[in-house]
Formats: structure tokens, C-alpha cells, sequence
């Protein structure tokens, strides 16, 4: 590929250096589910309890509805949770070999996976600021091992640039550090930036920029043995009398401009993808397996919710024992906690004020979708060198996630083959979400294998998951805006009479476990006040 | 190359993947096969912010069969998809455009990702099929109409 060479003009070449140095922002919106924030978690919540016997029904055993059910019942309070489905945990799942899940429209998901490898549908990775998660995880042994979420050895690939060869994560970026770095440098020896930049820190500056670029000494990027030893070799250096080392060659910055590449990279700038990030040994639902092990004695499941009604010192709620069309029963509490999504909720009959109603129904959930392969070897790690992380394309199966667990073992494992959600904006999200589970299988394949073309020989068989065509989430996660949240969030998460509503809707860290917790624990303070005032 | 040209290559390469193996002599499916995923692959739209289909019915395939299903019959579990089939609401032609260009309830939006024509195409098309028999179509014009001002970017 020839591109024209790049002369960048003095505000373009300001532009890259914002990029460089601090775009956080603008990182963040562009990244899927990069919601950052520090998470507002202090410790255990410090209930007092209630004064005399008091009786509180939780909806949904979900993370949020698990967490206040055994903090609750741990202050004395008589806790019961009402669940839809036949299993507690909600989002919070893993599917594995010999699973079977029917979907909205009727159509079965198999997953018929031989070895040991898994998909998790919904969360699958936990940054450390999440510090509600870990703590307990921590609290409720749920032990847990690094998630590879950068690997540098992982590829960056568009359809259209570099012959549709994919690039390494780790030559885009030190390439591009390098190219920058040498602009800089540039710039300062023409004394173009003089007015930004004092002479002593200019000095410091292009002393920098040399080690952080790798750059010569005329300040030119370009191969050296010093490169070889940042960016790798193209012959690697031996033992004995092995062939000398031979420093790998840098790609020039145009066709790197053009490529979009550099953009793929700024997903890993998010606070919430800061390395190292985590994951459950085992899967994603040993998290709801550890907290139903604690409350799963109070879960009522198979209890589809229809009816919340409020009178003045109580609450009544209808559910129907055995799914939609089951046995009407009631029960009664003196507080309800309502974690149902919101998508579900605004479809059901409940008693609260006008304005809760209608943030209840202002809400659009987003949509998402995962597909997973099981491949005969682990040919990414042997091939190429790829031992755990993520590939970024602009195909629209978006992303290939690695296994971080199992390395280096022989006979089959799984790979995340396509992954995306509508956070980022694509439309991509809802084609997958049309299409039967056989479909999206073969689309991953027939995508995947322009990044990894050893797909044909080694696929065994693949599973999928559509948040939109689940029928106790209608979707992924609720999609707030910044005008959505200044008109309706806090009456949201107001108590309304003897009603509270938790779960990752009623929280600033939207499709996190650790919004559902937070939002939980905030709730259940709360009530716990109002109970004592 | 523009994204319509990407997945058109894709495409070719599949099919050209399957004439290959037609020299030793030809398992016929795989020819059909690659050709399945070639329609397939057609479901995703060129450009990753805007849809790119254009008549009704593609746009249907790649959006709204999602949570209305094929059939457009919706589902109902815990929550429910609504059936866009005998449903008196759809006679509105109105109410439908606006539904898809502002979303409803926990169903997302569509208008900032798909053109005045592309609105009107799919919910004449909605209005027209599964059974429904609207003979009132929207126009362009009328979509235009109906948006909100911020959506006209
Ligand atoms: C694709 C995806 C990726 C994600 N990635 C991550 C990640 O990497 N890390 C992370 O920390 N988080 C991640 N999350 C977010 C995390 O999964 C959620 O924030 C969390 O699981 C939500 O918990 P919840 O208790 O609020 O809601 P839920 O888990 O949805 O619980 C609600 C419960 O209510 C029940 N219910 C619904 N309707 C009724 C009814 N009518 N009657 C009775 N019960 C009903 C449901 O069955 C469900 O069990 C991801 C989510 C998704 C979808
Ligand atoms: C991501 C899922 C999803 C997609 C995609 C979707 N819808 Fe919907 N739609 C819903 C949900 C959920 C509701 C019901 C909201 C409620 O009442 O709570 C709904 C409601 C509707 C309604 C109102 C029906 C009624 O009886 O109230 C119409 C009309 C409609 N959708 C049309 C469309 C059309 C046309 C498209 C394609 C452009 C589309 N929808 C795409 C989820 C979706």
C-alpha cells in the first residue's frame, strides 16, 4: 500500500498530541461499556436493624436482589425473594458444554462444548476499583485469576488496510509512540512550540522523547538493535550459532493513520480496562453461585411478578407461580425492593407516583450479543503466540477474546468469537441479534476466519447469546443519557411510599456488577433509616 | 474500500472458497452454503452508525426481526416483544413511525440511525405484511414531519 507522505500541519500535529497525552474523554466515549468512575463502595453497610419484626419481599435474584436479601437478613430484617426463572443470578451467567437455553421466538441454544472452556453471556471481567465485587468475593470465597484484557501479542485488523493482514497490538502502539515522539521532537527543534514550553523543560522534553519514542540520535524513527529491543525482532536473537538478530522494521505513520488502527487502541485507555483486570476462576457465575449459597433458602423461584400494589404501611405483590399464565398467589411485606429490569418492570402493574412511573418507562435497554467457538487446539496461542486478551476488527464481529485460563493445554478450547454492544453505537449489534443461533455461528466463521484462517480446520462447534431475545431482561443493560438521567434518575432510586427499586439500572456504573451492587447496598441503607426514623 | 465493498469481497472470497473445491469434484453445498453466507453477511449494514438497507423489508430483517421475530409475532416470557401482527395499534401510521424513530419503553430508538425514507419504508412494510393490510403508506415527508428537532443531524 503507497499513501502520500505526511506532512502534518502545526494544528493537526497539536491534535495527535492531545491524542496522545490526554484524550481520556473522548476515549471513554468511544469504548464499549467504558463507563469510569471510581466506585463509591465503603465497606460492609452498618444496618441497624428493624425495631420489631418486619417483613421485606426483594423481586429478582439477581446480584442487586441476592446482596440486599443477605445483608438484610444478616440485620435482622424477615427477608423473601420472589425469581422469574429457575435459577438465581440473573445477568451473571455462564453457559457450558451439555447447556441448553430457549430464547425469545422459540429457538434453542445448544452449547455442545467437550472440554472444559465456557461462555460467559453477561459479565465476564472485573477491574479492581470495583470494590464492592471484590470485597466480596473476597467475603464469599469466590476465588478469582487474572484477566488478560491488553495483550500486546493480540491483533488490531481492518478489512481495508494492510491487505486485511492483521497488525499487533504492540507494533501499532510503539509505532505510533515512535512516530509521535519524532513529530515532537520536530516541532520543539523548530521552535514551534517555544510559547507552550519553557527552554529548561524543552531540554528534559526531547531528552524524553528519545527514550520514550525509541528515537535516534537525530530524532528519527526508524530500526535500530535499541527498537529491536522495545518493539521485537524480525530474527529473534539465538543460542549458538543461530542466525544474528534482526531488529523487527516499524510501519511508517500514514498508512497507521489511515489504517484506523491507532483508534482500535484507545478502547484500552478506559479506567474501567486499567490492567490488571480479573475474573472468577471457573466462570462468572461462581459470583451468584457463592451469594445464592447464602440466600438461596429464601428464594421462591419460578415466580413471575405481574403486580406491585402499595397501601399505606405495606405491600402486596402478585406473582404467577410457574411462569406467565401460572397460579395467581400474593404476598405480603412491609417493604418491597423491586431489582426486575426496567424493560420488564414498565410492562408490569405497579403502584408508585406518576414521575416514577414515567422513569420507569424512559429507559431504552441496549442491546448485545456474544457468539463462542470451541476449536480443537488453542492454534492462537501456538500459531501466534496469543496467549489470553483481545483482538479488535472493524468487521462487525468487532472483537476475539483469548482464554485466560488453560494455557498451553492440548485438546479443545473456547474463544469469544464476536462480542459487541450497543454502548459503542454500531449497528452491527441488532443484525446479530436477527439472526437464529446457527446463523450467528456461521457469520462468526465466516468473519473470524479473515483474522484467524485456521477457523476451517479446527472448529468444533459454537454457542451464542442475544440479550434482546432474553425474556427476563429484554436486553442488556439500561441505556441512560445525560438528559435521561438529569430528568428521571433520582425519583428512580427514591423510596415511593414502601417501595425501593435496586439493580444496575438504579446506579452511575450502568452494566457493571458493581452497579447492581452499589445501587443494592444504597437501597437497603435507605430503608433501614426510614425503618429507624 | 467502503464498507458495502468489504463485505461484498468477503462474500466473494467465500464463494470463491467454495469454486475452489470444486476441482476435485464438487460437494454442491458448499457452493450453496458460501452463497447463504453471503445473503447472510448481507444483514449488516455498510457504515457501523447508520443503517444501509433500503427497503422495507431488509430493513426489517436487520432490525426489528430482533425483538418482533420473523414472523412478527413478538414473544411474551417474563417481559414481552409485542406482535406487530394483529395488533390495532399498528393501523397508526404515525404511531409506528414514531415508535421506531423514538423508541418505546425499552425498546431503543432507530431515527438517528436511519434516513426519513428508510423510516417510511419500514413501517410500510410493517403495515403491509403479517397479515396486516394498512393501505394508508407513510411518505417521507410525513416522517420528516414527526421528528423531533435535535434528530435532525
Ligand atoms: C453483555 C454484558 C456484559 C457485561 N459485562 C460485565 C463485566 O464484564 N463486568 C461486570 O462487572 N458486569 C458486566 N455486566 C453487567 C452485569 O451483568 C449486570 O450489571 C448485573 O448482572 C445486573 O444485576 P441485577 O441484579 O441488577 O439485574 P439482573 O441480574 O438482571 O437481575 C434481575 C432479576 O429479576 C428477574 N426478573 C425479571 N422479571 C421478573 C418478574 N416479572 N418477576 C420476578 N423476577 C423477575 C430476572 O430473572 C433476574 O434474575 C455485563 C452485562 C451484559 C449484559
Ligand atoms: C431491541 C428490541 C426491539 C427492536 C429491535 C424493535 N422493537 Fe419494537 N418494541 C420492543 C419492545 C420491548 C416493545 C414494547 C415496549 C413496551 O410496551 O414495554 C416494542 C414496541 C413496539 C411497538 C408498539 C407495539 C404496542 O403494541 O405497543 C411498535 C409499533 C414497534 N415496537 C415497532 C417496531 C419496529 C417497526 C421495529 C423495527 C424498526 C422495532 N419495533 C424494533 C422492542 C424492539
Amino acid at each position: 500500500m503507497t499513501m502520500p507522505p505526511f506532512n502534518p500541519s502545526r494544528r493537526q500535529l497539536l491534535a495527535m498530541i492531545g491524542q496522545v497525552a490526554g484524550a481520556a474523554a473522548m476515549y471513554q466515549a468511544m469504548t464499549s461499556l467504558g463507563f469510569a468512575g471510581e466506585s463509591g463502595y465503603t465497606g460492609e453497610p452498618d444496618l441497624q436493624g428493624p425495631r420489631e419484626g418486619r417483613r421485606v419481599l426483594i423481586l429478582g435474584a439477581g446480584i442487586a436482589g441476592m446482596a440486599a436479601a443477605y445483608e438484610m437478613r444478616r440485620a435482622g430484617y424477615e427477608v423473601k425473594i420472589l425469581e422469574y426463572q429457575d435459577r438465581q443470578g440473573g445477568r451473571c451467567l455462564t453457559i457450558r458444554g451439555g447447556d441448553r437455553y430457549t430464547e425469545m421466538g422459540g429457538h434453542e441454544i445448544a452449547c455442545d462444548f467437550e472440554g472444559d472452556g465456557y461462555l460467559n453471556p453477561g459479565p465476564w471481567r472485573l477491574p479492581v476499583h470495583h470494590r464492592a465485587v471484590m470485597d466480596y468475593c473476597r467475603k464469599l470465597g469466590v476465588p478469582i485469576h487474572p484477566f488478560i484484557i491488553k495483550n500486546n501479542k493480540a491483533f488490531l485488523h481492518s478489512a481495508n488496510a494492510f491487505d486485511g493482514r492483521p497488525q499487533r497490538i504492540g507494533h501499532v502502539e510503539k509505532d505510533m509512540r515512535g512516530h509521535v515522539s519524532e513529530l515532537l521532537a520536530k516541532s520543539l527543534h523548530q521552535g514551534a512550540l517555544d510559547d507552550a514550553v519553557s527552554a529548561e523543560d524543552r531540554e528534559k522534553l526531547l531528552e524524553g522523547l528519545r527514550g520514550w519514542g525509541v528515537l535516534d540520535s537525530d530524532f528519527s524513527y526508524s530500526v535500530s538493535d535499541d527498537l529491536g529491543g522495545v518493539r521485537g525482532w524480525d530474527i529473534r536473537p539465538g543460542g549458538g550459532l543461530m542466525a544474528d538478530r534482526k531488529p523487527s522494521q516499524p510501519v511508517d505513520l500514514s498508512p497507521l493513520l489511515q489504517s484506523g488502527l491507532w483508534e482500535q487502541l484507545f478502547g484500552f485507555n478506559s479506567y474501567s480496562f486499567e490492567p490488571p483486570m480479573f475474573e472468577p476462576v471457573g466462570g462468572m457465575d461462581r459470583i451468584a453461585d457463592a451469594f445464592a449459597r447464602e440466600v438461596s433458602d429464601i428464594v421462591q423461584l419460578n415466580a413471575r411478578v405481574t403486580r406491585i400494589a402499595q397501601g399505606e404501611d405495606g405491600v402486596t405483590v402478585t406473582y404467577e407461580d410457574g411462569g406467565r399464565g401460572g397460579t395467581v398467589q400474593e404476598e405480603s411485606a412491609d417493604w418491597c425492593i423491586c431489582t426486575i429490569p426496567l424493560s420488564v418492570l414498565v410492562q408490569l402493574d405497579v403502584d408508585c407516583s406518576d414521575a416514577m412511573q414515567k422513569a420507569i418507562a424512559a429507559v431504552p435497554y441496549a442491546s448485545a450479543f456474544k457468539v463462542a467457538l470451541e476449536f480443537r487446539r488453542r492454534f492462537w496461542e501456538q500459531d501466534e503466540g496469543i496467549y489470553g486478551g483481545i483482538s479488535y476488527t472493524d468487521l462487525p464481529l468487532v472483537q476475539i477474546a483469548y482464554p485466560s485460563y488453560g494455557f498451553l493445554s492440548d485438546g479443545p478450547a473456547v474463544v469469544q468469537g464476536a462480542y459487541d454492544t450497543a454502548t459503542g453505537g454500531r449497528t452491527f449489534t441488532y443484525s446479530w441479534s436477527t439472526m437464529t443461533p446457527q446463523e450467528r455461528i456461521d457469520a462468526a466463521l465466516a468473519l473470524g476466519r479473515r483474522i484467524h484462517p485456521q477457523y476451517d480446520a479446527e472448529f468444533m462447534s459454537g454457542t451464542s447469546w442475544v440479550w434482546h431475545r432474553v425474556d427476563w431482561s429484554l436486553g442488556c443493560y439500561g441505556q441512560w443519557t445525560e438528559e435521561l438521567r438529569d430528568a428521571h434518575y433520582k425519583t428512580l432510586c427514591e423510596i415511593d411510599n414502601r417501595l425501593v427499586l435496586a439493580g444496575e439500572h438504579c446506579s452511575h456504573i450502568p452494566a457493571w456488577l458493581e452497579g447492581s451492587l452499589l445501587s443494592a447496598l444504597d437501597a437497603i441503607k435507605r430503608l433501614d433509616q426510614r425503618e429507624n426514623a | 474500500m467502503t464498507k458495502r465493498r468489504i463485505l461484498a469481497c468477503i462474500a466473494l472470497t467465500l464463494m470463491a472458497t467454495g469454486a475452489r473445491t470444486q476441482e476435485p469434484p464438487a460437494p454442491a453445498e458448499d457452493t450453496a452454503a458460501a452463497q447463504d453466507t453471503g445473503t447472510l453477511l448481507q444483514r449488516f449494514s455498510d457504515d457501523p452508525d447508520r443503517f444501509t438497507q433500503t427497503d422495507g423489508e431488509a430493513l426489517y430483517r436487520t432490525t426489528c426481526q430482533a425483538c418482533h421475530m420473523e414472523d412478527g409475532r413478538g414473544d411474551a416470557g417474563a417481559g414481552a416483544h409485542p406482535p406487530l401482527a394483529d395488533n390495532p395499534k399498528v393501523a397508526s401510521k404515525h404511531f409506528v413511525a414514531g415508535v421506531v424513530m423514538t423508541g418505546y419503553h425499552g425498546m431503543p430508538r432507530f431515527g438517528h440511525q436511519m434516513s426519513d425514507d428508510q423510516v417510511a419504508e419500514v413501517t410500510n412494510y410493517v403495515r403491509s405484511s403479517f397479515g396486516n393490510d394498512h393501505s394508508d403508506p407513510i411518505t417521507p415527508d410525513e416522517v420528516a414531519d414527526l421528528r423531533a428537532p435535535e434528530d435532525n443531524d
